[in-house]
């Protein structure tokens, strides 16, 4: 019979499914849109190391995806990367590149370099033309000492002392162009950092909710996840809704129980 | 009119106290047209593991059969249960695939995982991944389910709290979308047993 | 335009499908068999591109005749079905078919059944449906009449009426009709309604609907 037998995949993209969505697409339907993170994300070098920074609106057309999403991803220890365009790009390239990273230290036993992610990136994104959109602010400290890049989705690269990308990138940048001047302290640093995200969250539609920061400095990394909340909810009723049991009208009901687990004893903890 | 809107479909989870619950609506329509009132679109993959496949009905089945394929290798090759977050790098990597070519799917996957800790997430059809504490939603339905469940839920529910809320939710949002509805189906899902409830919605 | 509708019954399935052959206005043939006997308990209403609609119902048919040959026993009717979409769904993905499909059947110990397969490959178990433009009138005619334990007339009649509807109210409607029926006795031909009176099986059958369309 014709049916096809899956196989394990090699990895890489599968076009498979373009031939079919063409036909659907010639009978009038729409594609649909993907889940997008209209964002500002931001980084600086200080005198000791970078901070990187991101607001938390997850955007879907103009409905909000999600009001607290993570556009801080973790390359390194002493690398990490804000990520803004297509949310499932991002997130699978910087997954990706760290993985390979990861790889890479095993194989050297030596600290990963800034610029070793941004030639995976740019080489990654460059091959796929811009059809991966990702557009990345990406900021650590090796041996050669702080550095940030920005990543546009066509490959290009720049290596810059304070960067901003995605749709809030021109509130962020007018901060930064007043602001920044060298050998910021840490505190400064943030603060200013903090300052372009909230000039994107108030002055961008696509950007929102919460100030994500990350500070590397040599050997030293620290992730301030909601470093600051501007936006808290102001509509939550104290005692919510509440229903009373049996006001919904069943059709009928199924339970089954599930069984549980034998335990094992005297059974050693398999390692990691 | 999108691909999405095609069959019609409201999907929808929340996380209870040590419970969650996923539920759908029940309709398989050819856009305006209603072929059946009895369709599914929450598949078990094992006991405390759920997948909502909200879009195209067609690629709803083809994505849940693929699932569960991989799924039975998985048991197969570890003699254990995917838990929760794998399974959900498994669907996001299933989809992400296929970024240029996707199929017309927005999948929300609950379980329960380790310690019988709730687990939901949702992803967009190229398997962008959305974790939430909460509740996830997906499907025609999906701006109002935003909606009802931003203002109808309350954390730490207990299963029969939870079961009215995600109810009442799913049937108030389906009602302000044409292409969803005609009666829902709820799971209920505690660490010791799973309650499978058929609504009755409108059929208008 | 194409119509196939199908009703399951207490113990059988009824399929019906027009058997006009049209390109744009033209009608070219109105004896085209659009409903196939898989194998002997099994029914395929196919609608949709013609050149489709032929190749792969044969194919499906072949495949269940080679399995048969192969396993000495026939495929349920529900494992044909998913077979069907299996076959659908992956062809869609490379040079797709454009049929709408009505799978009807007859299994000893699962009774009759009736599946629902579009050619997006959207399957679904039903114990009524339509395809085409007829279906818009037929769907709401069968959500009214019909019930689960229907006898054979009960259903013939309720396809009549569909039949009837479609004629009456379609401005495209097709001349001709053909009715097939499966039950434990088989898949076969069961009737045909027909305007003309130009065939000699209509004569019987088709009096009372050629009189009033």
């Amino acid at each position: 019979m014709a049916g096809s037998m899956e196989l394990p995949t090699k990895g890489g993209f599968s076009f498979d499914l373009c031939r079919r969505n063409a036909m659907l697409e010639k009978t009038g339907h729409k594609m649909p849109g993907f889940r997008k993170t209209g964002t500002t994300i931001v980084g600086l070098v200080f005198t000791d190391g970078v901070v990187l920074g991101a607001d938390t609106r997850a955007t879907e057309g103009p409905i909000v995806a999600d009001k607290n999403c993570e556009k801080i991803h973790f390359m390194a220890p002493n690398i990490y990367c804000c990520g803004a365009g297509t949310a499932a790009d991002t997130e699978a390239v910087t997954d990706m590149v760290s993985s390979q990273l990861q790889l890479h230290r095993y194989a050297t036993s030596r600290e990963s370099r800034v610029v070793t992610a941004l030639t995976l990136l740019k080489t990654h994104l460059f091959n796929y033309q811009g059809h991966v959109s990702a557009a990345l602010v990406l900021g650590g400290v090796d041996v050669t000492g702080p550095h940030l890049h920005t990543v546009y989705p066509h490959g290009s690269t720049d290596t810059l002392p304070f960067a901003t990308m995605g749709s809030g990138s021109l509130a962020a940048m007018s901060v930064f162009e007043l602001k920044y001047r060298e050998g910021l302290t840490r505190e400064e640093g943030i603060a200013l950092v903090a300052e372009a995200i909230r000039a994107g969250i108030f002055n961008d539609l696509g950007s929102g909710s919460n100030v994500d920061v990350c500070v590397i400095t040599k050997g030293n990394t620290e992730y301030l996840r909601n470093h600051e909340l501007p936006n808290p909810r102001t509509f939550v009723s104290s005692k919510g809704y509440s229903f009373n049991k049996g006001h919904t009208e069943v059709l009928s009901t199924k339970i089954t129980q599930l069984k549980l687990k034998p335990e094992v004893a005297d059974g050693d903890a398999m390692e990691e | 009119m999108s691909i999405f809107e095609y069959n019609g479909s409201a999907v929808v989870a929340m996380v209870g106290k040590n419970c969650f619950a996923i539920a759908s609506d029940r309709r398989l329509g050819v856009q305006l047209q209603t072929v059946a009132t009895d369709f599914q679109r929450v598949f078990k993959i094992h006991g405390k593991l759920y997948i909502g496949l909200s879009g195209l009905a067609s690629d709803a089945q083809t994505l849940y059969q693929r699932l569960v394929f991989k799924h039975k290798l998985y048991q197969l090759r570890e003699e254990r249960d995917m838990k929760p977050e794998t399974f959900a790098s498994l669907v996001s990597s299933m989809l992400y695939e296929k970024r240029f070519g996707p199929y017309f799917c927005q999948p929300i996957i609950a379980g329960l995982g380790q310690d019988d800790e709730p687990f939901i997430c949702t992803m967009d059809c190229i398997g962008a991944k959305e974790l939430a504490k909460d509740f996830v939603v997906s499907g025609t339905a999906s701006e109002s389910l935003y909606g009802a469940c931003e203002s109808m839920y309350k954390p730490n529910m207990e299963p029969e709290e939870l079961f009215e809320t995600i109810s009442q939710a799913l049937l108030s949002s389906v009602d302000r979308d044409c292409l969803s509805g005609w009666g829902g189906y709820v799971l209920i899902v505690t660490a010791t047993e799973v309650q499978e409830r058929v609504l009755k919605g409108r059929m208008d | 335009m194409e119509c196939v509708i199908g009703v399951v019954g207490r113990d059988f399935a009824v399929v019906a499908a027009d058997t006009s052959a049209v390109q744009s206005i033209l009608v070219h043939k109105t004896d085209e068999d659009k409903i196939m006997l898989l194998d002997s308990h099994k029914l395929m209403g196919a609608s949709g591109e013609p050149g489709d609609r032929v190749q792969f119902t044969e194919f499906i048919q072949k495949n269940l005749h080679l399995y048969q040959f192969r396993n000495n026993m026939p495929l349920s009717t529900a494992a044909t079905a998913n077979f069907t979409r299996g076959e659908l769904a992956t062809a869609l993905r490379k040079n797709p078919y454009s049929v709408n499909i009505i799978l009807a059947g007859f299994d000893k110990d699962a009774g009759a059944s009736m599946y629902y397969i579009d050619y997006i490959a959207t399957l679904h178990k039903i114990d009524k449906g339509a395809f085409g433009y007829g279906s818009y009138f037929c769907l709401s005619l069968m959500d009214k009449l019909y019930h689960p334990d229907m006898t054979v007339e009960e259903a013939v009649d309720l396809v009549d009426k569909c039949i009837k509807e479609i004629r009456l109210r379609l401005v495209v409607a097709p001349q001709n009709f053909a009715i097939k029926i499966v039950d434990k006795d088989g898949a076969r031909d069961y009737a045909r309604r027909e305007i003309g009176g130009d065939s000699p099986a209509a004569a019987t059958t088709a009096a009372t609907v050629a009189t009033t369309a």
